[in-house]
């Protein structure tokens, strides 16, 4: 029935069209360096989405085989970026992008961490101390107990 | 609305348009999708790193009611076991992708992403794609994310940092995403009208065209066959340019990394060589000069 497919058709391309958006909705807000590189593989999926419902809809290979590519140039691009990421973090110490702000254009006034938030309470780490003291005599029955056989 | 829809459209082509593209403007106020984009925009706006976890389930809740929105403006497929299983994969997909854009700790963003690769590779083999499902299993969440991980237990051990915690115009973006949203729906289903009123059917998959019956096209049976033979048919050159585009980037990383490290070796060099030269020292010091033994002081001193 023409009218399942082009129902499929629908179905998918809304798919892929609130993957891509979701995936620049990341793109703008984070300021990680690496989720910001997540969030446009993940604009690439939606258009491998909206690439493969328009192959199934036209019967055509055509979007498969640019889907292939897609996945290829994504392999290569996540390659070189996460090098110039490597690099960057040897620069800067850290993956944040407001520490790279001098490469904004010139009439935008700089963004200035008015407050740094605290860590939430569930977020706490505890510190590692090292072991100080006399080490315990290990016990040989302890030690050759198998719980599970 | 489909009958408004298609009456704009002729008008459009017709003549100059001077009514607005998508209905009366209390047409577009009273659309679910409009609605569905405010929630969206809230809803992402809500679960985006703030400084604080406060009103964080609450953007999840209206995220999912969005989603659910968008769900409600879609036809259904054909088919309880169709419909379900798209379903589940459309919103494992989509939350999983959410949950990538909006975790605090980036390994946390990786997993959530190679969850919605999981469900993009589902939705995939669903179509009928499916060397592309597995493909997008091996190469994305098998290599892709592997080295994501990788760089980012290099470049960020210590879980997550203050950056982590914050969003740079978390309401614009999401205000933006959810406009984006909202025109590709809306272009998507006015795009889509027309073809569904239209009397003959437009290029669907013919099921029988062979003499033994077999499907043909895309939903062939021997899929990777066919694909293969469309690929090194057709797209040769491609291949061949996907191939040195992989050995450049390939190169390319190794030297970035190699020739960085050296740079910034030498770049701490210079900076440690004084920059006033004082009389009697050569301009420039070689540095593979051996260091000079420290003359004798006194006689008779033994030196360990």
């Amino acid at each position: 029935m023409p009218d399942a497919e082009l129902t499929l058709l629908q179905n998918y391309l809304v798919v892929g069209a609130i993957v891509f958006a979701i995936g620049m909705v990341g793109f703008l807000a984070r300021r990680n360096v690496i989720v910001m590189f997540l969030s446009a593989e993940m604009m690439l999926q939606g258009v491998s989405l909206t690439l493969v419902a328009l192959s199934r809809y036209h019967n055509d290979w055509g979007g498969q085989m640019l889907v292939i590519f897609i996945i290829t140039v994504a392999a290569c691009e996540a390659a070189i970026a996460l090098a110039l990421v490597l690099m960057i973090v040897r620069r800067a110490g850290k993956l944040d992008i407001a520490f790279w702000q001098l490469t904004r254009e010139e009439n935008q006034p700089p963004f200035v961490d008015v407050e740094i938030p605290e860590p939430a309470y569930r977020d706490r780490t505890w510190p590692h101390l090292t072991p100080a003291g006399i080490e315990p005599a290990k016990d040989p029955d302890a030690l050759a107990h198998r719980p599970r056989v | 609305m489909t009958a408004g829809l298609l009456a704009q459209i002729d008008s459009a082509v017709a003549a100059a348009a001077e009514e607005p593209a998508f209905g009366s403007a209390a047409a577009v106020l009273r659309s679910p999708l409009l609605w569905a984009s405010v929630l969206f925009a809230i809803g992402l706006w809500l679960s985006l790193p703030r400084g604080t976890y406060r009103g964080r389930t609450l953007g999840h809740v209206i995220t999912i009611a969005a989603v659910g929105v968008f769900a409600w403006q879609l036809p259904a497929l054909v088919g309880w076991l169709d419909r379900g299983l798209f379903a589940c994969l459309a919103v494992v997909t989509i939350l999983s992708c959410v949950g990538a854009v909006t975790a605090r700790n980036p390994v946390y963003c990786a997993i959530w992403f190679g969850l919605a690769l999981l469900g993009t590779a589902g939705l995939f083999l669903l179509i009928g794609a499916q060397f592309l499902s597995v493909a997008t299993v091996t190469v994305y969440a098998g290599a892709i994310l592997v080295t994501f991980l990788f760089v980012i237990m290099l470049a960020q051990p210590r879980g997550h940092a203050f950056y982590d915690r914050m969003s740079w115009e978390a309401f614009l973006s999401a205000a933006a995403g959810a406009v984006l949203v909202g025109l590709l729906t809306a272009a998507i289903q006015q795009g889509v009208a027309p073809l569904r009123e239209a009397a003959a059917p437009v290029a669907a998959v013919a099921p029988v065209d062979r003499e033994d019956g077999a499907l043909h096209g895309i939903l062939a049976e021997e899929h990777v066959a066919q694909l293969a033979q469309e690929l090194v048919g057709r797209h040769l050159v491609a291949i061949q340019a996907a191939g040195a585009l992989m050995l450049a980037a390939l190169v390319g990383a190794v030297a970035i990394i190699a020739y960085g490290r050296q740079s910034e070796d030498a770049s701490v060099e210079l900076a440690q060589r004084p920059l006033v030269r004082t009389a009697g020292e050569p301009a420039i010091v070689s540095p593979q000069q051996p260091e000079q033994p420290p003359p004798r002081e006194a006689p008779g001193r033994i030196h360990a």
